[in-house]
């Protein structure tokens, strides 16, 4: 009781100074400034014919209300749900009356009612895809692609990899840790680049952090207490390729939610030369987390089980991407399969670091030879 | 130089009432363009070219323009003249694949332009839905030896509302690459219009002469003797000269910019044969 007391002591002092602050208006310190500050983010642009719908959200301090809005400088008609003032935080849907053009680009002005102005554009019209069946399909196929098929190609490496001596193994764990790195350094720069555009409150670069921190913390504790339970060889490399799935899965996940959202505002480039790149890239994710096992003989089931996990989630990103409108959700994605992969590679990097005093050239070459796997492959995707 | 001395002067035939009457077919379509080498424009056209047919008729002649939308968007024909509202071509959009028949009079005498009058009007007649419209007084204008339509305008390639290009008759530097062949004493009227979107003004320069200048053509008595005319956008005038001296001479904006960016073009001139 008395310990109860002793911690609401500060909370009472501090409700008081709250108190004083509201009576006295401030305490001296009510400075306003000159402008309103208002701040807004464009989430989502939509083009369905002769109309252009904005999904806009308040991420400054006051509730905002829209004055007018222009169209490459054209006043445009549009309509407001929920109507009213958009309070902090809250969304908005803004349907423009235009008669947009196919190819065109646009520039978008939003004044606000206090004449704050805000611009989004559009580089290339063209009409979002509906939320449809066919629509789900085309993300699934494009998930196959680019994660679940390439990735089973590169378990499809084992039997080869199988007849190679114990430096090669140790190379190729080497060149997964590359490859990881590689991984992981990408999707915090995507995630950077995405937070960039986020509103203040969501606090881009904080949400990487826990979002990359929290992935990295949970599979080091989830492998430290697998490795209190079962201690054998065999179940360790086991366990490890589980772990890599799992990181490049999520990883995948991330992909992919980048090229549901590009796919559903018509703006991925998903050329035929693309999804071979896609392809070429992510078949070395395939070889990664296939790379701990050549020295035993997993089942099928388990295999198809790492694929699956590895891949997979590509699919479930192109979904999320397409139908989810929450560019946050984007960051923190990207942020967890970063912390996932980059956790993977420290994994492997302390299973063979007992070998690293007998083949330094060779692990610092695979990790190398990995980064630089992924570098040329990406010349093919970006 | 399809463009520059072609005029349609419409079907013609007689009214019982005895006026003439006059009858123009119109399609509006979509023509891909050559703008600069190996730069393709989408032109959004009248009758595939732009500017549109320079459609000329003498003063209370009756007019009939047969006009097709063959365009995946709404247009219409909006004359600048004297006619009754619903001929106006603002408040009827002529839909894809349908038509509208425009009667009116021509009126009043003079150089006028006519353009497409569809929301968002700045991308329909920055992608060439325009062209001029020529109404003679009774007994026609004072003979000359040639006679060229010029339209001047700008081309917006990347759609941020100002132009990258600009021209006469649409093709920048097409009267540079192929000056156009006059003779020495050869009397000249120029029928010019400015339909420029997205810049304020523009401007004709002509060298080493003068020219008489008929703002809007609605007189027959020039208003200024120079070498250096500007108009606003819809602003036009007729412009009448010869040249004494054989040589190649300039013609252009006079700011520098647009004539730099194509908005410039040649007279060859040679002794008589």
């Amino acid at each position: 009781m008395k310990t109860v007391i002793l911690f609401l002591i500060p909370l009472a002092l501090l409700g008081g100074v709250i108190a004083l602050f509201i009576l006295t208006g401030g305490a001296g310190l009510d400075d306003k400034p000159a402008a309103p500050v208002e701040s807004i983010d464009f989430e989502r642009i939509q083009l369905h014919e002769g109309s252009i719908t904005l999904t806009i959200r308040n991420t400054g301090q006051e509730p905002v209300n829209i004055g007018y809005i222009a169209i490459r400088d054209l006043v445009a008609e549009y309509t407001v749900r929920p109507s009213g003032g958009i309070p902090r935080m809250g969304a908005a849907t803004v349907t423009l009356a235009y008669p947009w053009v196919e190819g065109e680009a646009y520039e978008i002005l939003l004044f606000t009612a206090n004449a704050i102005p805000f611009t989004t554009s559009i580089e290339a019209a063209t009409e979002t895809l509906p939320i449809s069946l066919s629509t789900l399909l085309g993300f699934t196929l494009i998930g196959l692609y680019v994660g679940v098929l390439p990735v089973f190609l590169g378990i499809f490496w084992l039997p080869a990899l199988r007849r190679l001596g114990p430096k090669a193994f140790t190379w190729l764990m080497a060149l997964t840790i590359g490859l990881l790195i590689f991984l992981g350094i990408d999707a915090i720069a995507e995630a950077l680049e995405k937070a960039g555009e986020l509103g203040s409150p969501f606090q881009g670069p904080g949400l990487i952090g826990i979002g990359a921190i929290s992935a990295f913390m949970l599979l080091d504790a989830l492998s430290k207490r697998r490795a209190m339970a079962n201690c054998d060889e065999v179940s360790t490399n086991e366990r490890i390729a589980l772990r890599i799935s799992m990181g490049i899965g999520l990883h995948n996940l991330g992909e992919g939610l980048a090229i549901g959202s590009a796919f559903m505002l018509g703006e991925a480039n998903l050329g035929m030369f693309f999804v071979i790149g896609f392809i070429l890239q992510n078949i070395t994710e395939g070889l990664g987390i296939i790379a701990p096992l050549v020295k035993q003989k997993p089942s099928l089931k388990y295999l198809g089980l790492l694929g699956l996990l590895g891949g997979g989630p590509a699919i479930v990103g192109t979904w999320l991407g397409g139908l989810v409108t929450l560019p946050a959700l984007s960051v923190v994605f990207l942020a967890l399969g970063a912390g996932a992969v980059l956790e993977v590679a420290f994994e492997i990097g302390k299973f063979i670091a007992k070998k690293s005093s007998t083949l330094p050239l060779t692990i610092c070459s695979g990790v190398i030879f990995g980064m630089g796997l992924l570098y040329l492959t990406g010349f093919l995707i970006k | 130089m399809a463009i520059l001395e072609d005029f349609d002067n419409g079907k013609v035939s007689t009214l019982p009432d005895g006026r003439t009457l006059r009858e123009y077919w119109i399609v509006s379509e979509i023509m891909i363009v050559e703008v600069a080498p190996g730069v393709f424009y989408e032109a959004w056209t009248y009758n595939g070219r732009v500017p549109g047919p320079t459609i000329r008729a003498t003063e209370g002649d009756m007019l009939r323009i047969y006009f097709t939308n063959a365009t995946m968007h709404p247009h219409t024909m909006h004359f600048h003249g004297i006619h009754p509202g619903a001929m106006d071509g603002v408040f009827e959009p002529v839909l894809p694949g349908a038509s509208f028949v425009y009667e009116f009079e021509a009126a009043p005498v003079g150089v006028h332009p006519y353009h497409c009058h569809i929301m968002p009007l700045a991308s329909h007649i920055s992608r060439g839905l325009y062209g001029t419209f020529i109404v003679d007084p009774k007994g026609g204008r004072p003979q000359v030896d040639r006679e060229m339509v010029m339209v001047m305008s700008g081309i917006d390639l990347d759609f941020d509302n100002a132009n990258d290009l600009y021209a006469v008759n649409f093709i920048p530097f097409y009267y540079d690459k192929h000056p156009i062949q006059i003779f020495i004493g050869e009397r000249l009227r120029i029928y010019l219009v400015n339909m420029l979107e997205f810049d304020a003004v523009n401007s004709f320069h002509l060298h080493a002469n003068f020219f008489d200048y008929y703002p809007t053509g609605t007189s027959l008595v020039p208003a200024e003797y120079t070498d250096t005319i500007s108009q606003v956008q819809a602003q036009r005038g007729i412009l009448e000269f010869s040249y004494q001296f054989p040589g190649k001479y300039m013609f252009h904006a006079h700011k520098t910019e647009f004539a730099e960016l194509g908005w410039t073009g040649i007279f060859e001139v040679r002794e008589k044969p």
